[in-house]
């Protein structure tokens, strides 16, 4: 007896078809057991004059994969973090990144750190498809509809503006400010920006100024803002020398007036450039609440037991700050967590982020939809006291309540 | 007011005086304006704090380690900078020379020293109602200003600088030394410009930044002083110190700098060889 097996043409094209809806509908490939680890692309700087904040984050980065991968990794696949040092230049970034992206084929990129690179680099990236995450303040590196694969995992110069805006006029209750920059870029940007903002919160900008932060006497400027009746300073410069020039002239003054602004204020830089110690009281730098000491000295849980796994890795805190170590922390796992939902297909990752909803980290909860790709929330963006910096963490400035 | 302007401007007037000397000095003996300057000034600062914060040497020592260091740098610059474009001044290669060797000096400072302002410590324990960060610079141009001139004109080593300074072919004629009076000419303002450094390091910090900020300034008073004149220099140079701040109060900001370039033009249009500065006469 014989069997026919002759194929007709109506039924190659059924077949046909059927696959080409099963693909359509994004059937799952059937699995194929891959145990090759999962290139992360990763551009820190930890070399040149921007390095400090690459250097702290790094500590977080690397304790992270480490516990990743030391717990399985994803489904049984190591993560591999693929890092090029940056060196604080931007033309270093997109050399590396491009390295990353065509030579590496990494799944997604963990940086750079620093604005001036990530504004070379986030457009590179959305060229070549690969999702991103940058720490970066800068407003204009996020846009979901210019770069719909990059996210920012830390707040805005807006948000940072606005938290020290609102502890002026609400906390502090002082409605006349004298705002300060260096002639930098982001000093002079900072200072165009935030006096609308100030203004907008009904408080009356009584000095506005750009000043060269090599300038060693900045008495003229800040008798300016006494005879304006300034009740505030906000200093808006990462410069520690500009910085401490102001807090040193304040002391010297004997001016009782509150200094807010930027974090550099808090930096042990602006602290080893003041004359007395006693000058860095009554200076409020921005940071972030769940890595501060609320009242009492205490760290929250989460934050506690964080530092206590950095005690354990030996892991130094003295010498950085802990939102840098706990950014570079929980980015990581971060990524790791979408891999381990959606796997690691660039399409897949991005749109796991683009519903992720209050991602919990030690900096901070993050959250991101699809039209919004800043994922720190407002209110963690907090004011500190300056001069209670401990194992890289200060106190809640005061009006903060517990 | 009045007290911080004159306080404060004559301070950095001394400081741009000194730098402005340390570009006469090496101009003197070679003809080339050495952008160096201000950069022989900026590691007077990070030198002085080195020795005396971070490693703890007695106040003295470092003094005088940091001004053996500008010294060194004064000489080095010669070699490198100076010596091979001596042959060439009418190209004026000396300008590209001398800024690319005050440039590596910087960037060099920036990766070993650091990218941010370090302190310098107070040199003395002393309370006065007058700060030492406004003397110091004042008592240390004052000394440069005594110092040179007991050099140049009671000492055989000053007349011989002055000898080169004023025609070096007839100097060599004569058998002076022309080279090794060319070098030691540098390293004495290698040690005046550490000298400014560290007599300003309380106000300016030890700051690789100082270096172009040094270079700028202190020419002006070279220009207005007029070329190799150390008299005008000083002049200018407390001038400068003193409009800049007096600017700073009144119009702040950064259009204390506008004002300041603003007269440094009008000067320069109206007496071309500088305020002190004579009119070159051309044999003919």
């Amino acid at each position: 007896m014989s069997t026919n097996l002759r194929v007709t043409r109506r039924q190659v094209l059924a077949g046909s078809a059927v696959s080409a809806a099963a693909l359509a509908s994004g059937f799952p490939a059937p699995a194929i057991a891959n145990s090759d680890p999962i290139p992360v692309g990763y551009l820190p700087a930890l070399t040149g004059p921007s390095s400090s904040t690459g250097v702290g984050i790094n500590r977080g980065i690397q304790l992270a994969v480490q516990e990743i991968n030391a717990a399985g990794g994803i489904g049984g696949r190591q993560l591999e973090l693929i890092t090029r040092d940056t060196q604080s230049d931007p033309t270093k970034a997109v050399n590396g990144a491009a390295e990353l992206t065509h030579g590496q084929k990494v799944s997604v990129v963990f940086g750079p750190v620093n604005s001036g690179e990530s504004l070379a680099v986030v457009p590179l990236l959305a060229r070549a498809n690969t999702p991103q995450i940058h720490p970066c303040w800068v407003d204009t590196l996020t846009d979901p509809k210019k770069y719909p694969m990059c996210f920012r995992n830390a707040p805005t110069n807006q948000q940072i503006g606005g938290a020290a805006h609102r502890y002026v006029v609400e906390v502090l209750k002082r409605k006349k400010v004298a705002v300060i920059s260096d002639t930098t870029g982001y000093g002079t940007a900072s200072v165009n920006a935030y006096v609308p903002m100030l203004k907008a919160t009904g408080a009356e900008v009584v000095y506005q100024g750009n000043v060269d932060a090599a300038n060693p006497d900045l008495k003229p400027e800040l008798l300016r803002m006494q005879s304006a009746g300034a009740e505030a300073i906000m200093p808006w410069s990462v410069n520690a020398g500009f910085l401490s020039r102001i807090i040193n002239t304040r002391g010297q003054m004997g001016w009782d007036v509150p200094i807010v602004g930027q974090t550099t204020l808090g930096s042990g830089q602006t602290k080893a450039l003041l004359e007395k110690p006693e000058y860095w009281a009554k200076v409020y730098p921005n940071n972030f609440r769940p890595v501060c000491y609320a009242a009492g000295g205490k760290l929250s849980d989460r934050t506690s037991a964080f530092v206590d796994r950095l005690k354990s890795a030996k892991i130094d805190m003295g010498d950085t700050l802990l939102w840098w170590i706990a950014l570079g922390y929980d980015s990581p796992r971060m990524i790791a967590e979408a891999m381990k939902n959606v796997g690691t297909e660039p399409e897949q990752i991005v749109g796991y982020l683009n519903k992720l909803k209050e991602f919990p980290g030690v900096y901070g909860d993050i959250a991101f939809t699809a039209d919004k790709h800043d994922g720190y929330p407002d209110n963690e963006v907090v004011m500190v006291e300056a001069n209670s910096l401990k194992d890289g963490a200060f106190n809640l400035a005061p009006g903060y309540g517990a | 007011m009045v007290e911080s302007i004159v306080s404060t401007g004559l301070a950095v007037g001394c400081i741009y005086a000194l730098i402005a000397i340390t570009y006469n000095v090496m101009f003197s003996a070679s003809r080339v304006f050495s952008f160096t300057a201000g950069t022989l000034g900026m590691i007077g600062g990070v030198l002085g704090s080195l020795f005396i914060a971070r490693m703890g040497m007695p106040v003295a020592a470092g003094f005088l380690l940091a001004l053996a260091g500008g010294a060194v740098l004064g000489i080095v610059t010669e070699i490198v900078a100076v010596r091979p474009v001596l042959k060439s001044l009418d190209q004026h290669l000396y300008v590209l020379s001398t800024l690319a060797l005050a440039l590596m000096i910087q960037q060099f400072t920036a990766i070993e020293w650091s990218t941010e302002p370090q302190p310098f410590p107070r040199l003395f324990d002393i309370a006065s109602g007058f700060d030492q960060k406004f003397w110091l610079p004042m008592l240390a141009c004052a000394a440069v200003i005594v110092g040179l001139e007991l050099l140049y004109r009671r000492t055989l080593v000053g007349h011989a600088f002055l000898a080169i300074a004023e025609d070096n072919f007839a100097a060599r004629a004569l058998g002076l030394p022309e080279r090794s009076l060319r070098m030691a000419s540098f390293a004495l303002a290698g040690a005046i410009g550490a000298l400014a450094g560290f007599a300003g390091g309380e106000m300016l910090l030890a700051f690789f930044a100082n270096a172009p900020m040094l270079t700028f300034y202190g020419f002006v008073p070279v220009a207005l002083g007029g070329m190799g004149n150390n008299r005008g220099a000083v002049v200018a140079g407390l001038l400068l110190g003193l409009f800049q701040q007096a600017a700073n109060f009144l119009v702040g900001g950064i259009f204390a700098s506008v004002a300041v370039f603003t007269v440094f033009i009008i000067v320069l249009l109206a007496r071309p060889e500088g305020l002190a500065g004579a009119t070159l006469q051309r044999r003919v």
